[in-house]
């Protein structure tokens, strides 16, 4: 309608008619706003890199280790007296479970990779067993994982992650090449898809998967075995993660009473110190955002306060010559929530701007509904803190009003 | 029927615990077409009253009839026990808006907006469209001879035009009545002669005027005069221009 059209139009000029003022009030509400949509950005840049992280690990494998992923500090001796992992118990657990469908011992160690004259230091050698190719769910770019027989009889073979591929064969196919692990020739049969940075962070390209007893047969003992285990169709991880504690406390001849030795490791954990992580930055955020909120809607009122009594007058003029009382509050609501409005909006540009830097570094992106979120926060922050001084406002006594100097 | 009709109207301002009675008890009629002078020393009520009569202030008791319109009445309120002989807040801004045209000794006008958007205000309330209003306010600024003024604003104007600023948006919206509180109390003699004469021209075209002044010279450009003390009329007379 025409009249709250013209209210609105009015709010913005007195708006303008103190533009420092304004801006000064709106501080509170810029800092709010960027701090909510910042903090959404990043929450859910953060969940976009964790949960390509994460596939990797694959959605419901078990791993079988001696430590836990996440300890405290003081269980660590306890941990470390552990009986280690054996390669034998991916059999035992096979040959004993009804509801595992693979099982299968690796074990990694960082050597250095060579073709011809180039190098690559430091790569992760993964010694695992051909099943692992069903357990986690890494792609292929070409070429192919190892046989059950190239398995079995140790065959120098070698999948080599995308960036050995990119390293060592820039213009070449790297299939049927041979390459140098610690001095030993292995024929290149698989290149694995390129698969970015574990937690934005850590390369998972810079990898070389060979038979485990190939890499045996390279390193001599093996450090560390893991067991990666995939629950058979028709059976959930839980119900697969039961049944291999049993059978592990049966390989350990565990008492009753007595605690496991071993960990059974699963995604869940990452998920669940993930969601920790999540929850922190979540709940430092919402504290600044209310914080900054409620000093910025403290400020509106307080200068929509001033607002009305300088425009007392003005207000008595416009109830004399008509005005109703809804439109007067109309017209000051307005005020607050548009001050409160363009300060969510410039919250939201300097969002834009530094998402923009950061998107350099690291995932980040500022989604439209968050946009729409932060600026529904500014509008209910406006009315809010405006709703109280335009009631005043609403309320005053025509003449009384006029007569006010 | 009367156009303006006051029965036993009272007006009392209560500060702390003293009691002032603005008014004692007013009984006054006012035809449509009457162009009526209030005269009477300072603090006699003459405001009061034209607050009352212009809807900007409600009485303490008694009943005020305008236009038909039952604004204020005491009976109905005692006997029903609720505010049912009173106007609500929206509807007495309604008749303000409406039926009301408002002159100020201190002209009122908003400052930093232009001649023509203050002519424009009640049209705002009254729901009108941008290019009507337009229509409306320069047509009314045209009736005070004040068109070529129109996008001045409020500080860019004598007193004298200021006024009739004031005076064209009390007529902007056709008013049933025009009231005038000392329209001239802040202007010197010639420019207050100015505004008296429009004030004249507008009742000759069929208007009615309440006019409040303490000259007897401006008070006599009016048909009829009522004289104020002490919150009640003293008298009520014809003037030689309402005789004749
Ligand atoms: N808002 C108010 N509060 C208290 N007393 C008032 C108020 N307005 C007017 N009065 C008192 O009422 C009486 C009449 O005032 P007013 O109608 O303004 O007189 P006039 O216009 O004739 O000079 C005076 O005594 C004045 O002091
Ligand atoms: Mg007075």
């Amino acid at each position: 309608m025409g009249q709250l059209f013209e209210s609105v139009v009015m709010a913005v000029k007195a708006i303008f008619q103190n533009k420092t003022r304004a801006f000064l009030t709106m501080l509170g509400i810029i800092i709010g706003i960027l701090s909510v949509s910042l903090m959404g950005t990043a929450i859910s840049g953060i969940d976009q890199v964790f949960e390509k992280s994460i596939e990797s690990m694959g959605q419901d494998v078990l791993y079988v280790e001696k430590f836990p992923w996440f300890m405290m500090n003081d269980d660590w001796w306890e941990y470390r007296n552990r009986p280690n992992i054996e390669e034998e118990y991916a059999q035992q657990i096979l040959d004993r479970s009804s509801t595992i469908a693979f099982a299968s011992p690796s074990s990694s160690r960082r050597a250095d990779v060579k073709y011809g004259t180039q190098a690559v230091e430091a790569v992760e050698i993964n010694g695992t067993t051909w099943q692992e190719a069903f357990i986690t769910s890494v792609k292929l770019e070409s070429g192919r994982f190892f046989s059950e027989l190239e398995d079995r009889y140790g065959t120098r073979v070698a999948v080599i992650g995308y960036d050995i591929k990119k390293n060592l064969f820039p213009d070449e196919d790297p299939l049927g090449n041979y390459i140098m692990i610690n001095g030993n020739k292995f024929r290149v049969i698989g290149v694995i898809a390129e698969q970015g940075k574990f937690l934005g962070l850590m390369s998972m390209d810079n990898i070389v998967t060979v038979p485990l007893k190939a890499m045996k047969s390279v390193f001599g003992r093996l450090r560390r075995i893991s067991i990666s285990v995939r629950p058979k169709e028709g059976y959930t991880v839980d119900q697969a993660k039961e049944e291999l504690t049993f059978i592990m406390r049966g390989l350990r001849k565990l008492k009753p009473r007595e605690a496991d030795n071993f960990a059974i490791n699963q995604q869940e954990a990452f998920r669940q110190q993930f969601s920790n992580i999540r929850f922190a930055i979540s709940a430092v955020g919402l504290g600044i955002t209310a914080l900054s909120l409620i000093v910025g809607g403290i400020g509106i009122m307080n200068i929509m306060f001033v607002s009305v009594r300088e425009r007392t007058k003005e207000i008595g003029i416009r109830k004399a010559v008509g005005a109703k009382k809804s439109i007067i509050l109309f017209q000051f609501l307005s005020e607050a929530i548009i001050i409160s409005l363009i300060g969510g909006i410039i919250g939201i540009l300097i969002t834009v701007a530094l998402v923009g830097v950061v998107q350099k570094f690291f995932v980040a992106q500022l989604s439209f509904s968050l946009v729409l979120i932060s600026l529904s926060v500014a509008v209910l922050t406006g009315i809010i803190s405006g709703i109280v001084p335009a009631n005043q406002a609403a309320r005053l006594n025509p003449i009384d009003a006029i007569r006010y100097e | 029927m009367a156009l303006l009709e006051l029965k036993k109207v009272t007006k009392v301002y209560q500060i702390g615990t003293v009691a002032v009675h603005a008014l004692r008890g007013i009984d006054l009629t006012v035809e449509k077409n009457e162009y009526l002078s209030v005269m009477g020393p300072s603090g006699s009520g003459k405001s009061t009253l034209m607050n009352v009569i212009g809807c900007l202030d409600t009485p303490t008791s008694g009943t005020y009839i305008l236009d038909g319109k039952t604004v204020h009445n005491d009976e109905k309120k005692a006997a029903e026990n609720s505010t049912n002989g009173m106007l609500s807040d929206d509807d007495l801004a309604y008749v303000r808006n409406q039926k009301i045209g408002f002159v100020f000794q201190t002209f009122n006008l908003l400052p930093r907006i232009t001649a023509l958007h203050n002519v424009e205000l009640p049209l705002i309330y009254a729901g009108f469209h941008k290019k009507e209003r337009i229509e409306m306010a320069k047509e009314a600024l045209r009736k005070v001879n004040l068109i070529d003024r129109m996008h001045h604003q409020p500080n860019e104007l004598s007193g004298g035009q200021r006024q009739r600023v004031a005076i064209a948006r009390a007529l902007v919206n056709n008013p049933s009545i025009i009231l005038a509180d000392e329209p001239t109390g802040n202007l010197d003699s010639k420019t207050s002669q100015e505004i008296m004469q429009l004030l004249d021209e507008l009742q000759a075209a069929g208007n009615t005027i309440v006019l409040v002044t303490h000259e007897t010279d401006i008070a006599n450009h009016a048909h009829r005069v009522v004289h104020f003390l002490d919150g009640l009329i003293a008298s009520d007379e014809q003037t030689l221009k309402g005789k004749g």
